[in-house]
């Protein structure tokens, strides 16, 4: 994204913003947070009202790439790109297959991340350090995707004034202090006045596009002219990679670590509902907001290729920058709202990584019997190392073995079973749940390395999805666990349902 | 007992889903068919603008109305009825 036209306002916006984030969490989201408490720390206590976990959801859920991203995909593939909007809808949906449930058991046995329940349901180390690895290894690739976001939305605003790993370094830097002084309560603030700039940047700028380039209506009729496919009825194939990116997303999403940490931090059923009967609503003013924006950037700026389509929302801000003061900082708004996109899930995911490496890695793995407090240390500090070993793969990228970083949603939903079955059949045993998982992974990753992005439609998370939940149900009926076993994970949930 | 309920456990929910869903793909319409424009939507993506609506109203119906599981927290204390093998 460049933009020519911002350079050192941008430096300077970014700045005071990021110095404005860190006062707000520093003043209002530390009192009251132990940093010897795992629960205080990584959940808030498990005390998040309605107003910050609706918001930690919505701005953890869309990054960057919803901002800048997909209006280049609804340019490049059309009408078919509405599907960004119901497939967020789904998330909701894949929210409604578990949450209810996982709520109060996490509630009753004090989880603190999703390995909490592996632990708990399945008691093995086996299944439990699998789990762990799967989550981190894909949460690790996620917020490595994130910062390189970052470190390009950042030359693009500043155009080069100051190499842009300084910009990423201080971001990172006071995203890492904010957290390691508030945990998620400081994220969660932080999210909440990143949440209001990222919808505030949207919905301003698709406002200007509209009065700018003309209606949907004129941009669909010239799209009829000049590439008819962009809004015709799409091949079964189309409907059928829609299909698969509704499963990839609606539950892949929903079982992300740090999705389902929010699931635990809310302070009551009540609180959970409200914020997901909102977020039921948000891709409305969203992906949809970026697809009639791809659309009309198709009559505004005709004949991009693919990597021209990539920097459309920095072409459209440029021409409407320079009408009027008004619009040059709104669009500066704009910007600002991918800062915040980027920066509220990047925090999210530093924030769950740590709490796998110091609730599960160490607190499970290295030192069972340390205290609270040395876990959370440990976890900060463990944390604070990868995220700089990150930062150097991002800023100066390895030559091979560039595929081992793109896994992330298909490695990420293969825990999804775990949660899905395990949460409603005592019979999914430790064997079934682990040669699932596994070999889910296996071929996702395969397909992935292989360049084969979807099968008959199907993407490779999906398929590995599939295959994990066959392979889970056949070797748990063949290699069943004993029955006591059997009884004493049915006693972990079976609770709920004992009327 | 108090009145629990499971979204997983009504069934009905989930064909209704499963319907909103797929009426919102546009498999079954002949494909290459644009008109008529509907709010500048081509007509499939209005239908699906739609369904896209109907699904949140219906999660919004669900969540409030078929979730109420937290009351099970209040007498989980020393109750130990029998279920899940106690």
């Amino acid at each position: 994204m460049k933009l020519p036209f911002i350079g050192w306002h941008g430096v300077i916006t970014i700045a005071a913003y990021a110095l404005f984030i860190l006062g707000t969490t520093l003043y209002l989201a530390t009192r009251g947070v132990s940093r010897k408490s795992l629960s205080s720390f990584y959940l808030a206590n498990k005390g998040l009202g309605p107003l910050l976990l609706f918001f930690t959801l919505f701005s953890t859920q869309y990054s960057g790439n919803t901002v800048i991203g997909y209006p280049a995909s609804a340019y490049r593939i059309g009408f078919a790109w509405w599907q960004s909007v119901p497939y967020m809808v789904l998330v909701i949906a894949g929210y409604l297959l578990f949450a209810p449930r996982l709520h109060v058991v996490s509630k009753k046995y004090g989880f603190v991340t999703p390995s909490d329940w592996f632990d708990k349901r399945f008691n093995s180390k086996a299944v439990t350090l699998v789990a762990t690895l799967l989550m981190t290894y894909g949460l690790l690739n996620y917020l490595l995707e994130q910062l390189v976001a970052m470190g390009q939305a950042i030359s693009g605003l500043t155009a080069g004034v100051i190499p842009y790993i300084y910009g990423v370094l201080f971001l990172v830097a006071i995203m890492l202090f904010y957290e390691s002084m508030g945990g998620m309560k400081a994220v969660a603030m932080a999210d909440f006045i990143n949440g209001i700039v990222i919808l505030a940047g949207m919905i301003g700028f698709v406002f200007l596009a509209l009065t700018n380039f003309g209606s949907l209506s004129s941009a669909t009729k010239n799209l009829i002219a000049t590439a008819p496919k962009k809004v015709a009825v799409p091949p079964i194939q189309t409907s059928i990679n829609w299909i698969s990116m509704y499963i990839l997303v609606g539950i892949g999403a929903a079982v992300y670590p740090h999705a389902i940490q929010r699931i635990y931090a809310a302070d009551s059923e009540m609180t959970l509902k409200k914020s997901l009967l909102r977020m039921a609503w948000m891709p409305f003013f969203t992906t949809a907001v970026a697809f009639i924006i791809g659309i009309i950037g198709t009559q505004a700026f005709p004949g991009l290729d693919k990597m021209q389509s990539e920097q459309l929302v920095g072409m459209m801000a440029n021409v409407i920058a320079a009408k009027s003061t008004f619009n040059y900082w709104l669009m500066m708004l704009l910007f600002s709202s991918v800062i915040a996109a980027i920066m509220s899930t990047t925090d999210s995911v530093i924030l769950s990584l740590s709490s796998l490496l110091s609730n599960d890695i160490y607190g499970k793995v290295i030192k069972p019997d340390a205290d609270e407090g040395e876990k959370v240390l440990w976890g900060k500090i463990a944390g604070m190392i990868l995220v700089f070993l990150l930062l150097l793969i991002a800023w100066k990228p390895p030559a091979t073995l560039v595929e081992i970083f793109t896994l992330k949603f298909e490695v990420l939903i293969q825990v999804a079973p775990a949660f899905l079955l395990g949460l409603y059949w005592k019979g999914l045993s430790k064997t079934g749940v682990l040669l699932g998982m596994l070999s889910g992974a296996v071929l996702a990753s395969g397909m992935t390395f292989s360049g084969v992005k979807t099968m008959w439609g199907w993407h490779g998370g999906v398929l590995g999805l599939a295959l994990n939940i066959v392979v889970s149900v056949i070797f748990s009926l063949v290699f069943p666990d004993k029955k006591e076993e059997q009884d004493r994970a049915e006693e972990v949930y079976f609770w709920v349902v004992r009327d | 007992m108090k009145n629990v309920r499971e979204p997983v456990r009504i069934k009905w929910i989930w064909p209704v889903l499963v319907a909103i869903i797929l009426l919102g793909v546009p498999w079954y319409l002949p494909q290459g068919s644009i008109e008529p424009i509907i709010m500048g939507f081509p007509y499939w993506a209005f239908i699906s603008f739609i369904m896209t609506i109907a699904l949140s109203l219906f999660l919004g119906y669900v969540i409030l109305n078929c979730w109420s599981m937290e009351s099970l927290l209040d007498d989980e204390s020393g109750n130990t009825k029998a279920g899940g093998g106690r």
